[in-house]
C-alpha cells in the first residue's frame, strides 16, 4: 500500500500545476476554437498541434491573462506539430522543463495541463496505459487521463512536471500524445530547413 | 529580453514516489496478465492464477479450440477450456507450461472504499494499465444468471477493451479480484478473490458449476385482492408461470403456464430471485415444496430440483462487455 501521506501529495500536485501553468499558453485562431501551447524557450518559442494552429497568424493567452500576437513558422500536419513564434517584448516568459519519454513506464503518474471546453488551466490526473514504440522510439504515448477539446496542444508531463508529451488526440477514452522526442526531431528539422533555406525569423 | 528562464523540478517528492510504486505495481502484477486469443477482433485479458491455471472472462472466450495465450515472457502457448460459469462470468483455461509467476493475491482486508487500484489487461503484447478507486463495496450479491458473488465491488475506472479478465491489483501489485464489464451492463466490477478461488476449484474438478434449476420462466404479478382474502395470503404478489421447459423439472412435476407460484419451500416469494436463491448447486435432487394458484384455487406440488444444463453454444459471449 501507500506509505505517502494525502497531505504532502495535495500540495506537491498543486505546486506541480502552478508551476506547469506558468508554461502553458491558450493558442486562439480566427474561425477554430481554443487550443494549448507549450513554451518551448523563453525567447518567444510555441509548441501546439497543426490542427491547433492552422492559420498564418495566433493570438497566444499567457497564463495571466496578457494576449500576445503569434506567427506560425512551422506546420506538420502528419506528425500534427506546429510552432508558433512570439515576441515576448519585456515579458518574462517561463519556458516548460522537457523530460524522457523514453524512461515512461505503464503505471506511472502523469498529468495534463490545457484549456478542456474553454476551461483555463485545467489539470487532469492520469497514468501511462502504454507507451507506443517504433524501432525502439516511442511513437505515441497512451495515457488513461480525462482529456477534452482544448487539451489539444497542451503538455503531458511526468510526476515532476517535466513535459513528456503533446496531447493530441482521444482515442477509445485514452488521452493519446505525441512525445517530445519527435517534437524535438521535428523542431531540429525545421532549423535546418531554415538554415538551409537562409531564411531568418523577424 | 529577459533571459531564458526554466525551473527544474525537483525530485524525490511524494507525486514521483506514488508514481514509482504505481509503476512497480504493473511491472510486478503484469508478470501473470496474459492476452487470451479466443475470439475475433482484440484478444482479452487473463490472469495466471495457479500453475498452468489461467482465469478468464467468460463473456470474452467466444471460441472453444484453437485457443492461444501470450504471456509476459514474450511466448505465446496452446491453451484447452477447462470450463466455464455464465453465472459469474468466470472461465478456467489450462495451459501446458507457463514459465510466468503466478497472481500473487492480496489479503480479502484489503478491498475498501476509496482504495487506490490499478485495473491492469493485455490485450495485445504489452501489459497496460487504468488508474483508479474502488467506490462501492457490498456484500454477497447474485448476478443476473444466478451466480453468487461473495462480495459487490464497484470499481471507479475505465475498463478499456480488452480488460475483462484483467486483474484488479493494489499499490503494491497484489490481486484483488478479476475486473469484467460483463456481469453488470458494462459497468466496471471486480469478482473478488474468494469467488474466483471458489469458481477455480469447481471447474477445474468437474467442468461446471453446477446449479440447481427448475425449468420454469416466472413474471412477478399481483394477485386480485378476492383472491388474497379468499384464500388467505401472506401477501398480494405471486409468481406467474410463463414458459415450462418441456420435461424439466417443473414439467414434470405438472406445473402450468398461467400457474402462480405462492410460496417455496414454506416461505412466500415475490421475485424469482427468492427461488434462485434456492437453487445452489448443493440442493441438485432435493424436493421443494411448493404452494401454487390455478383456477382460483391453492394447490400443493412438489419439485425435484434439477441441474440446469449447459448454456446452448451460440448464447455464449453474446453479453455486452469488454
Amino acid at each position: 500500500m501507500i506509505d505517502a501521506p494525502i497531505g504532502p501529495l495535495g500540495s506537491e500536485l498543486e505546486a506541480l500545476a502552478s508551476t506547469l501553468r506558468r508554461s502553458v499558453v491558450e493558442v486562439r485562431t480566427r474561425g477554430a476554437g481554443a487550443g494549448s501551447g507549450i513554451i518551448w524557450s523563453a525567447t518567444g518559442l510555441i509548441v501546439t498541434n497543426a490542427h491547433v494552429a492552422r492559420t498564418e497568424h495566433a493570438t497566444v493567452v499567457l497564463w495571466d491573462g496578457r494576449e500576445l500576437d503569434g506567427t506560425v513558422t512551422a506546420h506538420d500536419p502528419r506528425r500534427d506539430l506546429a510552432t508558433i513564434a512570439i515576441d515576448p517584448g519585456k515579458v518574462t516568459l517561463t519556458a516548460a522543463a522537457i523530460g524522457h519519454p523514453t524512461d515512461l513506464r505503464t503505471g506511472d503518474v502523469v498529468v495534463a495541463l490545457g484549456h478542456p471546453w474553454g476551461i483555463t488551466g485545467a489539470l487532469a490526473l492520469g497514468i501511462v496505459h502504454a507507451v507506443e514504440t517504433r524501432r525502439g522510439a516511442p511513437r505515441w504515448i497512451r495515457a488513461d487521463i480525462r482529456l477534452a477539446p482544448g487539451n489539444s496542444g497542451g503538455p503531458l508531463a511526468d510526476a515532476r512536471g517535466r513535459v513528456v508529451g503533446v496531447n493530441t488526440l482521444i482515442a477509445g477514452g485514452l488521452g493519446v500524445a505525441v512525445p517530445t522526442t519527435t517534437v524535438s526531431r521535428f523542431l531540429d528539422q525545421v532549423e535546418a530547413r531554415r538554415t538551409r533555406s537562409g531564411y531568418r525569423a523577424a | 529580453m529577459a533571459g531564458p528562464s526554466t525551473t527544474t523540478p525537483p525530485t524525490g517528492g511524494v507525486l514521483e514516489s506514488l508514481s514509482n510504486d504505481l509503476a512497480g505495481a504493473v511491472d510486478r502484477a503484469g508478470q501473470s496478465v496474459v492476452a487470451i486469443h479466443a475470439r475475433r477482433r482484440i484478444p482479452a485479458s487473463g490472469v495466471h492464477w495457479r500453475p498452468g491455471i489461467i482465469v478468464a472472462a467468460h463473456h470474452t472466450i467466444q471460441r472453444e479450440e484453437d485457443i492461444t495465450i501470450a504471456l509476459a515472457d514474450g511466448s505465446t502457448v496452446a491453451a484447452t477450456l477447462a470450463g466455464r460459469d455464465p453465472s459469474t462470468d468466470l472461465a478456467v483455461l489450462k495451459v501446458d507450461e507457463a514459465k510466468v509467476p503466478v497472481a500473487s493475491l492480496a489479503d480479502a482486508s484489503a478491498i475498501r472504499v476509496g482504495a487506490l487500484v490499478l485495473a491492469l489487461g493485455r490485450p495485445g503484447t504489452a501489459v497496460t494499465a487504468s488508474l483508479g478507486v474502488i467506490s462501492t463495496v457490498g456484500g454477497e450479491w447474485r448476478t443476473w444468471h444466478g451466480g453468487t458473488i461473495d462480495r459487490f465491488v464497484r470499481l471507479d475506472l475505465s475498463i478499456y477493451d480488452g480488460f475483462s479478465g484483467g486483474p484488479l491489483v493494489d499499490a503494491g501489485g497484489r490481486v484483488l479480484g478479476v475486473n469484467t464489464s460483463g456481469l453488470s451492463r458494462g459497468a466496471a466490477l471486480a469478482i473478488p478473490v474468494a469467488t474466483v478461488n471458489r469458481v477455480v476449484d469447481q471447474l477445474v474438478k468437474t467442468g461446471r458449476v453446477a446449479r440447481g434449476y427448475l425449468g420454469l420462466g416466472m413474471q412477478a404479478v399481483r394477485l386480485p385482492a378476492s383472491l388474497v382474502e379468499k384464500l388467505s395470503l401472506p401477501n398480494d404478489i405471486g409468481l406467474m408461470v410463463v414458459s415450462a421447459e418441456p420435461g424439466g423439472p417443473g414439467d414434470k412435476a405438472g406445473i402450468l403456464i398461467g400457474d402462480v407460484l405462492i410460496a417455496v419451500a414454506e416461505k412466500p416469494v415475490g421475485d424469482a430471485a427468492d427461488v434462485l436463491s434456492l437453487l445452489g448447486g448443493d440442493q441438485i435432487g432435493k424436493t421443494l415444496a411448493t404452494g401454487i394458484i390455478r383456477a382460483g384455487e391453492s394447490k400443493n406440488v412438489s419439485i425435484t430440483i434439477g441441474e440446469r444444463p449447459r448454456e446452448p453454444r451460440d448464447a455464449r459471449g453474446a453479453r455486452r462487455g469488454r
